[in-house]
């Protein structure tokens, strides 16, 4: 994107800058993908399709609608402003598209202004900020939330979460004994069955997000493809793919359009050697950029002639990004930046950045390659430690750990 | 549901669960980009008092406020694109104010709307000339667009003048800017 607009008003269409040109051989435009370096144009024909835009048809879209349509008749409604905010936020995720993380924010806008917000609007803007990887400030509001109000049950799920994807364990841990008080058994069992999977205790983890899934009949979708989500990673951790992949199968079936199952079940698919499966999966959704970078991964597995264009497609999104001052991607760009652009320095450098940050079993690992491509098995270090302390169980995490040769890894070990 | 301590927590829970799977997958799910615009400027080569604009706004944003997608089947085609063009402009240039050093409203005109296609999908290019009444050397200018509904749109901006080339991403705190033209 920034590299269209580089070419300047007068010279629209002309060479690319420096930094953007495309791979040799570059293969012609796909109808299905926008043409780099095309020239503002006008197009033949009327009937020409430009965009997909969320359609009318979507349920979803028709009840953000009317509740949009419930605020503009009261706007100083709080509660109808909450609804809203949360269906964007929620949308948001579902889609894969920050859009509406920022209409959601527009709309409590009025009320986090304000000297003294009210507990509902910081949670809300907490899960805007969590959702853009702002977690710091994020962790301020949902401390300032419950503040305001210790039993609010989804502030302490979101720090638990938080806490989670940070790698704070303990704090989790504590997290989620408050979900279990202020929200009962099986919400608060669900989410220490997360919180085991990371700390050695998958087995554990699964018997208590199976007991999650018999008694989910009653619970709305979306919690009850958590839950499959939930087990299917879990298992994988056990290095169970035939139980990960039916319970991926099982949560895409109660939430098809997922874009954070779609993503996980792509990233599972693509270990297991199937990149073939991962581009009608993600066929229809171009728009996300985690779903797009698997596609640019599996059109490169499958050294198909749209590989490098998917991967050039991919590097004008991460320069967009750059443009605006976000940098939340990093798992996704130091994947890039080793995968596809073999550049294992630039990866490593990504990776120990996005590690300060995200400690989720695949920051482990973006690390954990970049390093061990770049000859700097010291610069893995401070994972390996972590992963040591944490117990982490994660079959492709354990496999890269084996081939640093740490000292720190061997004296851990004698000492057991 | 087994477990639960009392159906009065199964009530609480089914409210607290309609925003909450999501909220829980959140630090795996990543975020994504978010709405761009890109606004590029350039002083006339002979005319030093006139600006060229290019105006590139994504048609998924657009189609979010003025509601694009005539037929709501979920796909926006030229000719849906071609009708809303007035509305289009209205909305747009409604966003984008350029004064000059006297505090006066300097002219922009509308030249023409063409479709630019970028990384994550097709654009609106607006073209456009920026005219003012008195000669000025320096012009302020405040960008707006989407503001209100969006606070996360950034405008990414970039100016060639004479001098060189210069950039700035224009945001809700960072809306006004001055361009030195000389």
């Amino acid at each position: 994107m920034g590299l269209l607009l580089s070419a300047g008003v007068a010279s629209a269409g002309s060479a690319p800058p420096a930094g953007a040109v495309p791979p040799p051989g570059l293969p012609p435009a796909v109808a299905s993908l926008p043409a780099p370096y095309r020239a503002p144009y006008l197009p033949a024909s009327t009937g020409e399709r430009l965009q997909e835009v969320t359609s009318a048809a979507d349920p979803k879209v028709l009840e953000m609608r009317s509740l949009r349509a419930k605020l503009d008749i009261a706007p100083r409604d709080l509660d109808a402003a909450i609804r809203l905010a949360n269906g964007y936020i929620d949308y948001s995720r579902q889609i894969g598209d920050a859009h509406y993380a920022g209409y959601a924010e527009a709309v409590i806008a009025p009320w986090t202004r304000l000297a003294a917000p009210p507990a509902s609007a910081l949670l809300t803007q907490a899960s805007i900020l969590d959702y853009r990887h702002e977690f710091d400030a994020a962790r301020e509001l949902l401390q300032a939330t419950l503040r305001l109000d210790s039993r609010n049950a989804q502030a302490w799920l979101t720090l638990a979460t938080l806490d989670m994807v940070q790698g704070r364990y303990e704090a989790a841990r504590r997290d989620c004994a408050q979900v279990m008080s202020t929200a009962g058994l099986e919400l608060g069992s669900a989410c220490l069955g997360n919180l085991l999977s990371y700390t050695g205790q998958a087995r554990q983890s699964l018997a208590l997000l199976r007991q999650s899934e018999v008694s989910r009949g009653r619970a709305p979708v979306g919690y009850q493809a958590w839950i499959e989500g939930l087990i299917a990673e879990t298992a994988e951790r056990l290095g169970d793919w035939p139980l990960a992949e039916a319970h991926y199968h099982s949560a895409l079936q109660l939430l098809p359009h997922d874009n954070f199952l779609l993503v996980a079940y792509a990233d599972f698919l693509l270990d297991r050697g199937r990149p073939a499966e991962v581009l009608p999966l993600l066929a229809d959704h171009f728009q996300s950029d985690t779903a797009f970078l698997r596609l640019a991964l599996a059109q490169a597995a499958l050294h198909s002639p749209d590989a490098p264009r998917y991967a050039w497609m991919m590097a004008a999104r991460f320069e967009a990004l750059k443009e605006r001052g976000s940098d939340y991607f990093g798992r996704e760009e130091a994947r890039f930046a080793l995968q596809l652009q073999h550049d294992p320095e630039t990866s490593l450098g990504l990776a120990q950045r996005n590690w300060q940050f995200q400690r989720a079993p695949w920051d482990a690992r973006v690390v954990l390659e970049a390093a061990l491509a770049a000859h700097q098995p010291r610069a893995a270090a401070a994972v390996a430690t972590f992963v040591e302390e944490t117990r982490l169980e994660d079959p492709a995490v354990q496999s890269l750990l084996r081939q640093v040769p740490l000292p720190a890894r061997h004296a851990a070990g004698e000492s057991r | 549901m087994k477990g639960l301590p009392s159906p009065l927590s199964l009530g609480r829970l089914a409210l607290l669960l309609s925003p909450l799977p999501l909220l829980l997958a959140a630090p795996i799910a990543q975020a994504h980009s978010a709405s761009d615009a890109y606004l590029t400027l350039s002083v006339d080569g002979t005319d030093e008092y006139t600006l060229h604009g290019q105006w590139d706004i994504a048609l998924r944003d657009l189609d979010f406020v003025l509601r694009l997608d005539d037929d709501g089947d979920g796909e926006l085609t030229w000719g849906e694109v071609k009708r809303h063009q007035a509305s289009i402009e209205r909305y747009a240039y409604g966003q984008l104010r350029f004064k000059d050093e006297s505090g006066a409203s300097c002219a922009v005109q509308p030249t023409r709307q063409l479709i630019d296609a970028h990384a994550d999908g097709a654009y609106a290019a607006l073209f456009f000339d920026v005219h003012c009444a008195q000669r000025s050397k320096a012009l302020a200018m405040s960008y707006a667009l989407f503001f209100p509904i969006d606070p996360s749109h950034r405008g990414i901006f970039v100016m060639h003048s004479a001098e060189g080339t210069s950039t700035a991403v224009l945001s809700p705190q960072h809306a006004n800017v001055v361009l030195a033209l000389k």
